[in-house]
């Protein structure tokens, strides 16, 4: 079995801050004042301002987020003098995917009637990073580190990704970010508690690595010492020296990136920065010049894996925080369909064509990952990150009876091409959408707004020849599909909540992506989740999430403290330096002091613990009471607290800098006769026996607001399906989401 | 392949082993994050496994290492041994801690915590835990390196199936015992409260479980999954041509005994393949002895075999996944004469059993080798475990390193470097975390070059590591490969021994053997820890030129070495 550590992560921390935002405006919302006068938008910034948040730059800006995605770039633009908002995709461009970008750009200006020069701001979603990792084609990077610890990016924890494997790969092994010819040592020593000097840095050593590196030709380095989290003052002075001795090069500090213990972790985060680091700064230089070209006046600006957005500018100074770029501006979008409906207890389902996303959202705002415990592409990463959990089920993973008999659905999957077998590209597997297709849930006719078509008889030969293989029916071996994917993302989702002490009936989920709208009532029921939102435009969440989010920095520092002697004075004074540094970047980006809000939290374990749990600080000051809080969260999580002392391990603050939103879609009415595009038949389960139920096929733009239609129905619009299984009744709410509840017996 | 005659419909069967799973990774993340000594939550040295009422496995967490989930369905058939023997029986409510290695314990600082799971007055399954302690009151600080203890009772506390609580209630006297008898109860008895919640963990979900789908469903959605695994692997053996294969390894034992019976020991295992049955017989191994690097039967040797076995023919990097569970022991059978060193007879030791039976794995791996040529690895280089410990104001403390040791080459790749090998896969604690704790200061951690067996794919490295004492303590250490050398596979060269060497590079240097009880140091002594480099896998001659020039620009080799094994690099 492999040892899956793609998003396992050790526990739930929370990003403070915009659901609150979400909190405010809701409420604000609600005062009789403002309502019916002017568009949404309007209303918002009125009484936000009068909620002391001050939104002063916010009138009639108009935004443009991009998330590009491997087949379309996807485009959302919000003019918040109007309130509209536009929504466009094209084909992605692989090969320079700025491309895309910008041709999106043009025709959704076209679209919207106005011009490039209108555009105030592009916030973008971005794989740059993340593709350069994954294909490992990074810029040739150096390291230079501590003497005698030449090799600690190579050997890492020493343990196996897999426990039962003799023809595995190490990723840090087979495929370093800094191969072993270029990582030079140089005499320093820095040593704990207090970060004190042991061994003075040699600067000539310093100096003969930098010229050694030029000479092989290293254009970008990594300086990683041992302790530098408590004292960096070797590393920033070793950076010095490489920018004297290799101008141009890409430097990247250990420290600088994220100032946190364990060693390994560390260094090769630092490592994976100067190996991506050139590439994306080339990259995003590139498209800030293109728009500036085509006359956009805005900034480009990027989402990080935070669920902040950077201006172009710093994320170029540290990709390795863009690597979860796209699925963290999907757990925003996801988030801001559920204010629309008021709803802040989120399970987040992005299921696409290969893979399905999950994130946990909740009153404290998006669940973050542990930064002890992510992982990309194999390689452990120390950023801060949105707790995103994906799970390779998808439209396109084929279903299979393997060599002994078991029966499977994905991870493999048919992909874009040849796809599912009713794409009629050639592919022989059943897939999910084949499934869906045999069990009447997706009308071969409507797939997409009509844009592919369908081969239903496609779909059907590949589902009869699995149901041989079954020995079972057509319509049983189709199902049991469903079921098995279905169960294997309920599986995922109830390890995301149940495990962090959450209980999955409390939420509502927010399904989204090309399929998630499909399959979410099922795995809703199978969770016990009574409710399901399906956001306005399904297919393009994630760029809607791009126009939602903040800016936002994280900093942090390790301490050690124990309680019976915490210095609280030291703790202050040092979150007080956090709280300047993080401001200060957002001062630079030109937020103005009112707009920023910053948080600060302790990670906190009990004294020989090894994983920390993160307590929120009120006011940003440390006082007794976060003590309290932690036995209270320990509580929650394992069921257990312990009366043993508690450990500070790192202070950590964020900022945000506020900045204009998406608004409400505006919606109008309609009636069911109005959207009723025809009848089918489609095939469900119900007391163990399966059913074929004619079933209405409805446009999701022509319904009428408030009324709940019973299934079994299927709800079209053009980037997506919309399944209501017969247990279950859909309602279009006037914020624009679509509502399926279970229906009452 | 059509499906197999099933119990349940394969689409219920999915679904619950998918919930088995998430079971038992639940119970590993919790296990791991509540509790305290590095060795479990740094080095993940622990298991999580839920069996049936008849002590069959049904999952494990994949974070557990093999050497600890493997066994725990042993624990489980050692106290129902034990119960028997005793008239006891399992009740609800009851918490029972087992760590005895003569009724199926992996070795006594492995202790289990199982807990029944009862559907009214039915005994349904067990929800277990296991893992390695710091210290169980040997005769010496630590629970490794223990390797002057001559019998079972030097080893430290013996627990043989206690009912911790019973019936719902805690057994004070109990706890008062581990409280009086063990260094640094403080942790041990936290680690040992963790292990028992998230053993409860594990069996509430179990419970929920069966609550949705009813027990004869589970029952029979396990029983499937099991044939499933068992199908699986006969299908594997099967493409194999019957036949019995042999191979004989040798491990250090105690290379500074007087006596020549302490020294120098062979493993022997010989492979049968009979159809989809496999039978490995470890005849010839040497007798056992009065020290404690005898290996239980059960607990160790079945579980070395097994893990090897599935690595090889079941290789989780070319083959689709599998469900770890008790099906996959089915086809095979293990026997060793009794008195040997892998069936020893009580009382004999068996704490420092860990090394040598990473060799039986491996010699097991080499019996196969010329029939799966391209499944598997020349010889590994080996580990060592080290545990330091001092006194401070708060009383012991006690750290547990666990040295990696490297892989042999393979079929088109050269062998992992430095890596945990075969049935162990625990992780290193980072320099900064022990540092930050503990009187010690790492001063060199990196790859040991130019040591590794030549080849068409040469040998993975191992690790030289210095570590100092910055007050005065003591350390002991179980090791092996110190004198022999992993082998070479098919024309390739033998790797490099491990070493042991106390103040390497001053004057008072001392070379050490691979077993070395506890001894005292100051503060400034440095204990250096050399891994064996592993053997190489095909001629060298074979091996490509740029691998070769591009291993010598990255240090791996030495021009010179390059010039004495390749002559292809000599002439090109």
């Amino acid at each position: 079995m492999r040892r899956s550590r793609a998003g396992d992560t050790a526990v739930g921390h929370h990003v403070r801050g915009i659901g609150a935002l979400y909190r405010r405006r809701l409420r604000s919302q609600k005062c009789p004042h403002g309502l019916g006068v002017g568009p949404a938008w309007f209303r918002q910034v009125q009484n936000s301002r009068k909620a002391g948040t001050g939104w002063v730059y916010a009138f009639a800006m108009r935004v443009i987020g991009v998330d590009i995605g491997g087949t379309f770039t996807d485009l959302a633009l919000y003019d918040s003098g109007s309130g509209a908002t536009h929504v466009h995709k094209v084909p992605s461009t692989p090969e320079d995917p700025g491309q895309a970008l910008v041709t999106g750009v043009k025709e959704l200006c076209a679209q919207a009637g106005i011009g490039p020069e209108d555009i105030g701001a592009v916030y973008h979603g971005t794989t740059v990073a993340t593709n350069a990792v994954l294909q490992h084609r990074g810029a040739a990077a150096g390291l230079i580190t501590t003497r005698g610890f030449r090799d600690i990016v190579h050997i890492g924890r020493h343990q196996r990704p897999q426990n039962y494997s003799i023809m595995q790969d190490i990723p840090w092994q087979s495929k370093p970010f800094v191969e072993r010819r270029h990582r030079k040592v140089v005499t320093e020593r820095i040593v704990p508690p207090q970060g004190d000097v042991l061994v003075e840095l040699d600067e000539a050593e310093v100096r003969q690595a930098a010229r050694e590196l030029a000479a092989e030709g290293v254009g970008s380095v990594a300086v990683c010492f041992l302790f530098s989290y408590l004292n960096d003052a070797h590393e920033r002075r070793a950076a010095e020296i490489l920018i004297e001795e290799m101008p141009g090069a890409f430097v990247t500090t250990s420290a600088g990136i994220f100032p946190q213990f364990r060693e390994f972790e560390r260094f090769t985060t630092a490592c994976m920065n100067a190996f991506v680091g050139p590439g994306t700064g080339t990259y995003l230089d590139r498209v800030a010049d293109a728009l500036s070209q085509e006359g956009v006046p805005g900034k480009l600006h990027v989402m990080m894996s935070n669920g902040g957005v950077a201006t172009a500018r710093a994320a170029a100074e540290k990709p390795v925080t863009l690597l979860l770029s796209g699925p963290a501006a999907g757990i925003l979008g996801g988030q801001w369909a559920g204010a629309l409906s008021e709803r802040e207890r989120l399970i987040t389902f992005d299921m696409g064509g290969t893979s399905a996303d999950i994130g946990i959202v909740t009153e404290n705002g998006v669940a973050e990952a542990s930064a002890r415990d992510t992982w990309v592409a194999g390689y452990p990463l120390l950023v801060p990150m949105l707790d995103v959990h994906t799970i390779g089920a998808g439209g396109g993973s084929i279903a299979y009876v393997d060599e002994a008999g078991g029966f499977r659905v994905g991870p493999r999957s048919a992909g874009a091409r040849p796809g599912p077998a009713c794409y009629g590209f050639g592919g022989e597997d059943a897939t999910i959408t084949d499934a869906n297709v045999a069990l009447g849930r997706i009308d071969p006719d409507r797939f997409l707004g009509g844009e592919i078509k369908l081969d239903r008889e496609l779909a059907l030969g590949a589902v009869d020849r699995l149901a041989e293989e079954l020995g079972v029916g057509r319509y049983e071996a189709a199902e049991g599909v469903i079921t098995i994917a279905n169960a294997n993302m309920a599986r995922a989702i109830r390890s995301r909540t149940i495990e962090k002490g959450h209980d999955p009936r409390d939420f509502t989920l927010v399904a989204f992506g090309g399929a998630g709208s499909l399959h979410a009532a099922e795995v809703a029921d199978s969770l016990g989740v009574p409710e399901v939102l399906i956001p306005p435009y399904p297919g393009i969440t994630s760029a809607t999430g791009l126009l939602t989010s903040d800016l936002k920095y994280d900093q942090m520092r390790t301490v050690f403290m124990i309680e019976g002697s915490i210095d609280a004075e030291r703790l202050n004074r040092e979150l007080g330096e956090l709280e300047d540094d993080v401001k200060s970047s957002l001062l630079e980006d030109g937020i103005s002091d009112d707009d920023i809000t910053v948080t600060a939290s302790l990670d906190c374990r009990y004294v020989g613990q090894g994983y920390e749990l993160r307590v929120p600080l009120a006011q940003c000051r440390f006082d007794e009471s976060a003590l309290a809080e932690f036995h209270r969260m320990h509580e929650q999580e394992y069921q257990h607290a312990m009366h043993d002392p508690i450990e500070i391990v790192n202070l950590r603050v964020t900022a945000i800098g506020n900045r204009p939103k998406l608004g409400e879609p505006q919606l109008s009415r309609g009636d069911l006769v109005e959207a009723l595009l025809g009848e089918g038949e489609s095939v469900f389960r119900s007391n163990g026996s399966l059913d074929v139920l004619p079933t209405r096929y409805l446009d999701r733009a022509r319904l009428p607001l408030d009324e709940q239609v019973p299934g079994p129905v299927v709800i079209f619009q053009r980037d997506t399906t919309v399944l209501v299984p017969p247990a279950w009744g859909a309602t279009a709410l006037e914020s624009g989401n679509l509502l399926l509840t279970r229906r009452p017996k | 392949m059509s499906v197999a005659e099933t119990r349940v419909d394969p689409i219920t069967a999915s679904v619950i082993g998918g919930a088995l799973d998430s079971i038992a990774i639940e119970m590993g993340h919790k296990l791991a994050r509540m509790s305290y000594s590095s060795i479990i939550r740094e080095s993940e040295d622990f298991g999580t496994v839920i069996c049936d009422a008849q002590a069959r496995q049904l999952c494990e967490s994949p974070q557990s290492t093999p050497l600890q989930s493997g066994p725990i369905p042993g624990y489980v058939r050692g106290i129902n041994r034990r119960f028997a023997e005793i008239g006891e029986e399992w009740k609800p409510g009851d918490v029972v801690m087992h760590n005895h290695p003569y009724y199926g314990s992996s070795h006594g600082p492995d202790v289990g915590f199982l807990v029944p799971v009862f559907v009214g007055d039915e005994l349904v399954g067990f929800s277990g835990s296991t893992a390695h302690h710091l210290d169980v009151g040997a005769l010496t600080p630590g629970s490794c390196g223990i390797v002057d203890a001559t019998d079972a009772y030097a080893e430290g506390l013996q627990f043989n199936a206690i009912k911790i609580e019973e019936e719902g209630k805690r057994n004070e006297w109990v706890w008062h015992i581990l409280r009086d008898n063990i260094r640094m109860s403080d942790i041990v008895v936290a680690d040992m409260q963790a292990q028992i919640a998230a053993s409860r963990i594990g069996a509430e979900r179990f419970l929920e479980l069966i609550d949705r789908y009813g027990l004869d469903t589970v029952q029979g959605a396990s029983a499937d999954l099991m044939d499933y695994s068992e199908r699986v692997l006969r299908t594997e053996i099967e493409k194999l041509p019957d036949g019995t294969y042999s191979a004989e390894g040798k491990i250090d034992g105690y290379l500074d005994h007087a006596d020549p019976a302490y020294r120098d020991l062979p493993i022997c295992a010989s492979v049968t393949i009979d159809g989809s049955d496999l039978i490995v017989d470890l005849e010839g191994t040497a007798p056992q002895v009065d020290l404690p690097i005898n290996m239980p039967f059960e607990g160790t040797v079945d579980i070395a075999i097994y893990l090897v076995l599935r690595s090889i023919l079941l290789d989780s990097e070319t083959h689709p996944p599998v469900p770890t569970n008790s099906g996959l022991f089915r086809p095979i059978t293990i026997e060793a004469p009794e008195g040997c060193l892998a069936n020893p007879r009580y009382p004999a030791p068996t704490i420092a059993r860990f090394v040598a039976g990473n060799i039986i794995a491996e010699t097991v791996m080499r019996a196969l080798a010329p029939h799966m040529p391209e499944a598997v690895a020349a010889s590994v280089g080996n580990l060592k475990v080290i545990a330091s410990s001092g006194i401070r104001a708060g009383g012991h403390w006690v750290h547990m390193d666990i040295i990696e040791g490297s892989y042999g080459g393979r079929y088109g790749k050269d062998g992992l470097d430095a890596v945990d090998t075969l049935y162990g896969n625990t992780r290193n604690n980072p320099i900064e975390d022990i540092e930050s704790h503990l009187p010690l200061r790492v001063t060199r951690y990196e790859l040991q070059e130019d040591e590794a067996g030549a080849g068409r794919w040469r040998g993975g490295l191992g690790s030289v590591r210095d570590v100092e004492f910055t007050e005065p303590g003591g350390f002991s250490i179980e090791a092996d490969g110190n004198k022999w050398p992993p082998l070479g596979l098919f024309g390739g060269k033998d790797g490099t021994a491990g070493s042991i060497v106390l103040n390497p590079d001053t004057d008072r240097g001392e070379s050490l053997p691979s077993k070395i009880p506890y001894r005292k140091v100051d503060a400034g002594e440095t204990i250096r820890t050399v891994a064996p480099s592993a053997g190489g896998y095909g001629e060298p001659t074979e091996r490509d030129v740029d691998a070769i020039r591009e291993d010598i620009i990255d240090g791996f080799v030495s021009e010179e070495s390059a010039k004495r094994d390749y002559p292809q690099y000599r002439e090109a």
